[in-house]
This record gives structure tokens, sequence and C-alpha cells, in this order.
């Protein structure tokens, strides 16, 4: 039991900072030119562009130790825009459940950021209880193509997405979760309709997404029909662990520090005062907590198995670690945060503070409520079997 | 970087664990809480046997030159017990102050009788107008020829009654809350003057006043320089809340644990308690906050390895968060448990008073919090 880094790991860690630092954007630089030249260099390097993704698909193949160290320096480094729909939830289904044919068409497009995808899981009838989804699929009489109608909603990003990767009910018989059929189809074709939602924070990032007899070769199913939801499943575990986000809310908390030290309170600042200075002090604690307890479980799913349930952990406590970070920057902007819009007045951070804050308030209810994530605890951690089941 | 444990440590893992799990059933504890001594002579000897006592000391001292990973491994097991028997006062924080600032004489004349169980220590840090601070310190040593008198009294001193020799902290110099000017000496409790008064804590462990009226102590007694103790005592006390705090996460794992199981067996409307998500959800909070404490106690742990004094920040959020959630696992276990958890009958209540205890030893939640922001 130890937390030194190895002579490697102290090599590995000095290498992607310099890599990141080598290829942080330029002033003046085509921004998209740079991102996806980004992407590429990060491939030479031998997987960089896909850390998670498995050696035979070509990951890196890194220790837990690199990948903490990987989150770690990118988290404070100057990144491309990602998007993990693609590349971090669908992939590892196609790689688990798809063919080889799946896996040849549609992953060298999510690895080079050519194609944006979206998650057509919830509908306004199946939030957290996902399995109540009522979207249709009727199979064609000679088999080769599925109708689907039917509406998704809270589609993050259908409006840029070109594909949607879309759980579809083929059967209403036995058990909810029977009958669920695991569909890939462009969005950009007729019988889509994409309606956007603004959130609280005026943000338009999610939509309601309408199926109108939209066709689908079956060769666009994953695996068989009728057994979506076992994919479906395991996809809901790699989405929960990348939402805890642990690194970034290191970022995000000295930066509120720092914020928090340039408000004048008094004779002093804002971090001299005793009730805000405990909050974040607390908060500090928490997440140097779910710091370990991440490391943890990378350690234990080193073998290259699923995230275990233990990522159900880390989703409630990262959201609400970083809620309570875009709590604290409104609480530092005080008056100044109610200012809407980009009217320039009160410290600069208090811009846009409300709206990050009301935005968190998503956290804890997108990728399954945390009340959802306490129920799949006590179930599969806690062991409890409740007298119905 | 790996949380797997060697094979040697595993070894001292399952040997503890099988001990605690052989002697430490409920009865068994309570019976030795009633003792006079408070814990069994016998399981002193054996721990002396099996070599823990000797674990973490240096192997020119005549131990195994473990570190606080190892003590670690040792006090969380002992807390899935509530082993009762002064590993903590005698090991953890008496030894180790001896080995770190005893001449190579007095080491050689104390350290051989404490790993072979003979001799016992314990460690008078406290007074009661000090709160938590170590450093608030009204005890006085004046220096006189070759020795030093003492005057003070020192509170909760933790297996006092039973020890042979006590590692007191006084002043020698600078005011009463100076870090500058407080030695620790290493008196024999049969000295001349000192007066010792044993008392049962509400977990069923043994404390004591310890007063001193012109006891007279040797200056080659003294630990480290004289009016250079704060550090060593510090050293000493970061020990002992790792120490501690794997205690603590011994013991709620045995809470979160007996909670379901209480309340998946216990019918209450036709249905087991924990069908209610009411319950279920408390329980996760429960077991979410354990092993978030773990994550801690690791953290600091391995810290305090790498980078000793360095890592007391940690340290300070270890002892916090301890504080904190051991007893909002130990009130959420008695509450889960319903009637039965305020009974002495079940084990429950006894893990939760231990967790009470433990939250003040050291600085409680509060204290650390404050020192960890400031």
């Amino acid at each position: 039991m130890d937390i030194d880094l190895s002579a490697e790991d102290l090599q590995f860690k000095q290498e992607v900072e310099s890599f990141l630092a080598d290829n942080a954007h330029q002033a003046g630089q085509d921004y998209n030119e740079w991102r996806l030249n980004w992407f590429k260099l990060a491939r030479e390097k031998g997987g960089w562009d896909v850390p998670k993704w498995p050696v035979e698909f070509g990951g890196p193949g890194w220790s837990p130790t690199q990948h903490y160290i990987w989150e770690q320096a990118t988290a404070s480094a100057q990144t491309p825009w990602d998007l993990p729909f693609g590349l971090s939830m669908l992939a590892p289904v196609l790689m688990n459940y798809g063919n080889k044919e799946q896996q040849d068409r549609f992953l060298p497009d999510i690895r080079d950021r050519k194609v944006n995808w979206c998650q057509g899981y919830s509908e306004p009838g199946a939030g957290s209880d996902l399995a109540n989804l009522k979207t249709k699929a009727e199979l064609s009489e000679d088999g080769t193509y599925y109708t689907v109608n039917g509406t998704k909603i809270w589609t993050t990003l259908a409006h840029i997405a070109d594909w949607i990767f879309c759980l579809t009910r083929t059967s209403d018989t036995g058990k909810k979760q029977e009958g669920i059929t695991f569909l890939l189809f462009p969005m950009k074709q007729k019988g889509v309709e994409v309606k956007p939602i603004i959130t609280l924070g005026g943000a338009h990032s999610v939509n309601m997404v309408h199926f109108t007899d939209v066709k689908v070769p079956v060769e666009n199913r994953v695996g068989e029909q009728d057994k979506g939801w076992t994919y479906a499943k395991g996809l809901l575990q790699h989405e929960r662990t990348g939402l805890a986000g642990i690194s970034r809310s290191i970022v995000a908390l000295n930066k509120l520090t720092e914020q928090a030290n340039t408000v004048v309170r008094g004779n002093g600042t804002l971090m001299d005062d005793p009730a805000y200075k405990a909050k974040v002090a607390e908060l500090e604690i928490d997440l140097m907590a779910a710091e370990f307890t991440e490391l943890r479980s990378l350690a234990a799913a080193a073998g290259g198995a699923d995230p275990g349930p233990e990522s159900s952990i880390l989703k409630l406590k990262g959201t609400e670690i970083q809620q309570r970070i875009q709590k604290l920057t409104v609480e530092a902007g005080g008056l100044y945060s109610s200012a809407w819009g980009s009217v320039a007045t009160g410290p600069g951070f208090a811009r846009g503070g409300m709206a990050g804050y009301l935005a968190s308030r998503a956290y804890t209810i997108y990728g399954g409520a945390s009340e959802v994530q306490k129920d799949v605890i006590a179930k599969n951690v806690l062991g409890i079997k409740k007298s119905g089941d | 970087m790996n949380f797997e444990l060697s094979e040697e440590q595993q070894i001292i893992q399952d040997s503890v664990q099988r001990f605690v799990y052989d002697n430490y059933q409920l009865e068994a504890r309570q019976a030795l809480t009633a003792t006079k001594q408070g814990f069994s002579s016998e399981h002193w000897t054996t721990m002396a046997e099996l070599g823990w006592l000797g674990l973490t000391l240096p192997e020119q001292d005549g131990g195994f030159g473990g570190n606080q990973i190892d003590t670690m491994l040792v006090m969380e097991q002992f807390g899935k017990g509530l082993v009762v028997e002064p590993f903590f006062a005698s090991i953890v924080l008496g030894a180790r102050a001896v080995s770190l600032g005893g001449s190579a004489e007095l080491k050689a004349e104390v350290l051989p009788g404490v790993i072979d169980g003979s001799r016992q220590l314990a460690c008078a840090y406290a007074e009661e107008q000090a709160r938590f601070d170590l450093h608030d310190v009204t005890t006085r040593a004046q220096a006189e020829d070759d020795s030093y008198v003492l005057n003070g009294v020192k509170g909760m001193v933790q297996n006092g009654a039973t020890a042979t020799q006590l590692v007191v902290s006084a002043r020698t110099s600078g005011g009463q809350a100076d870090t500058a000017g407080i030695s620790l000496f290493l008196v024999d409790a049969d000295t001349p003057g000192v007066t010792i008064k044993g008392f049962p804590t509400v977990d069923g462990l043994q404390a004591a006043e310890v007063s001193l009226d012109n006891v007279t102590v040797p200056a080659s007694r003294l630990l480290g320089a004289a009016g250079e103790g704060f550090d060593l005592l510090q050293q000493v006390a970061i020990d002992g809340i790792l120490a501690l705090s794997a205690e603590a996460v011994g013991a709620m794992e045995v809470l979160y644990k007996d909670t379901v199981e209480y309340t998946s067996e216990r019918i209450q409307f036709d249905h087991p308690l924990a069908d209610f998500q009411v319950v279920q959800h408390r329980m996760v909070d429960m077991f979410m906050e354990y092993e978030q404490c773990k994550s801690l106690l690791y953290r600091a742990t391995l810290e305090v390895v790498q980078n000793g004094v360095e890592a007391l920040r940690t340290v300070h959020a270890l002892k916090h968060f301890v504080g904190k959630v051991g007893i909002m696992i130990g009130e959420n276990a008695v509450q889960l448990h319903g009637g039965m958890g305020v009974t002495e009958e079940l084990r429950i209540g006894h893990y939760f008073k231990r967790l009470l205890v433990l939250d003040a030893q050291f600085g409680n939640s509060d204290y650390h919090l404050q020192q960890f922001a400031a």
C-alpha cells in the first residue's frame, strides 16, 4: 500500500504535461483545425485520444495510476471540447455487444470525432423509471427494417447530433425491462423533429425529439431484439462514472477560493468569514475523500471490468460536490450574482455564476436521479432484497 | 500507487481479525470492561507473543520496524471488536514518544518491557483549560540540579491507572499557550507526589486523572530536548489520530452492516423494515460516508507515511470527518434499530458510545475543521 509514483509514472506525468503544454491552443489559431489536430497528435502518442478504450480497440492500456495522472493533468489544462455520448457511452456498448460490421462502421468515426451522437433514453413517461419507455419500433413483415414512432425528452445536444442511439420498445409482454431494443439511426432525416427545451440557466442544451415513421434497417440494431435493456444498463454505469467529475471539481474549488479571496468583507475578504470558510473547508474535505474513493474504484476496476456499483457513490458524491461549488460561487457574488445577461457590473466571476448554479441543479437528476442511485446501492451493494422481488 | 496489502500486512490483518473474532463477542467484551483493571492481562500477553506490541517500533529498539499502515490494520480490526487492551495508550502513544525522544539508555531500559508486555505506558497530555490545544500547558517543570520538579494536573489519561510509566507534557518555559517551552518527561507512576485516580469512560474504557505534586524527575527522563517537546507531541498526536480513525472505521463498518442485517430481518407492517425506501436511503448514506471515511483514512495514512508532519492538513481533514461521520452513523444505527437500539443488549449502542468518545480524543470534529481551514 503506497501513494508513491514510480519512476515510470513520474516520466509519464512529465510526458503528459509537456504534451498538453506543447499543444495548447494558440491565439489566432483556427479552433476546429486545432481541435482535430490535437486528437490526431494524441492518437499518435499511442491511443491518448481514447484513454478509456481497451487496447484491442486502440486504447493506451494505462494503469489506474496513469488514468489518474491523465485526469488530473487534463482537468487544469486546455483541451479541446469533447462529447461523451459516442466516445464513452456508445463505444463500450458496441465493443461488448455490437457485431464486427457495426464496430468497423461506427467506431472509427467516433474516434475521429467526425460524428456526433446523442442518447435517446428518457421519455416524457420514463425518467428515472427508464424501463417504462414507450417509443415503439415495429419490425417490417419482411424483417428488414423497424419503423420507429414516439418521443424522447431531455436529449442533450440532439440539435447538433448526427446520429442517435435509441432505446425502443419492441414488445409489451413480460416485465418492462424485457422487450426493449437498442437501435442506431441518423438524426438528420425525415420524421425526426427536434424541439429545444430552455433550462433554468437560460441555456439550450436539451431537447424534445419526436419520431414519426422513422425507418431503421435491422443491421442498425445492436445485439438481439428485446434484449436492449441489458446493453443499456452497462452503459448507464459508464455514464455515471463519467459524471462524477472529481478532477474538474478540484480545479473548480481552487478557482472558487481564489475568487472568494478577492471579495472584500470588512478589513479582510470573504475567506475570513468563519461561516463561509467552514463551508469551503467541509467541501474540500469531502472532495479529498471522493478523490481517494475514485482512486480506490479505479484500482479495483484495473482488471478492465465494467465499473461496479461503487460508481454510483461517485456519481452521487461527485455531482453533489459540483453543486456545492456552484452554490458557493453564487454566495460569493452576493447581490451581484442576480444581475442577468451580459451586463458588466460587480465582480467578473459573478457573471455566469447564477446560470452555472441553476444549470447544476440538473446534475443530481440526470443520469439517474440521486434517489434512484440510492436504490441501486441498496440493492446491489448492501444486498437488500425487497420482499416483492 | 496501489491499495493492496503486502503479504506480511495481510498476515497481520488476518491474525488480528481472528483474535477479535475469537475473543471479542459482545458478552466477553462486556465482562472485561466490568473488571477493575478493565482489560485482560491474558490478551495482553497474547498480543505481546504475537509480536503486535513491537510491530511499529524501530528494529534497533527491538521492534519489527513497521509504520502507520501496520497500526492502521491492527486498529481497524480492534475497532470491529471494541478491543479494550491498552494498545493505543501504551504502544501508539507511549512507546512512540519514548522511541522518538528518549536517550539510547532510556529506550534500552523501557522499550523491551513495553514490547514483551511487562510494562505499560500512557500519555498524559491533556489539561482541562486547554480543551483540545496540545500546546496549552500549565503543568510546570522547574529545573533543579540534574532533575525537574513537576506540579500540575493532567486529565483524561487513557489507561493511566494501569500504566507503569507516564509520558507527561509540562512547561519548562514560555507562556501558557506557547508551543516553545513544552517538555516531555517519562515519569514512573510510583514516584512520590504522583496521584492517579482511575475511572471508567462511557465507552467501557479506562481513564485517569493524574496529579503531580512536587514530583522529582531526573533530567535523563526527558523525551527530546528541554523546551522542544511540542514537535514530538504533535508527531505522536498525528499517529494517535490515524490510529483512532482506523479504529473508528472498523466500528462504523460493524454499525452499518449490523443495521442492514437487522432491518432485513425485523418485520413491521408485514414487511422487513429494509423494504422501506426511507430506511434504505438512510443506510445508503451510512454506507457512503463510511466508504468516504475509509478513503480519507487511506489518504491521510499514506500521506503521513510518505511526508510525515507535512501531511498534517490531511490529518485534520480526517479527524474532522471521522468525528462527524462516526456520530452520524452511530445515531442512525440506533435510530434504525428502534427500541432495541437504545438497549445495552445489542452491540450497536456500545459501538456508538465508542465513536462518541473517539470524536473528542485529540480534538473533535469542529476543532479539526477550524485547524484545517486556518
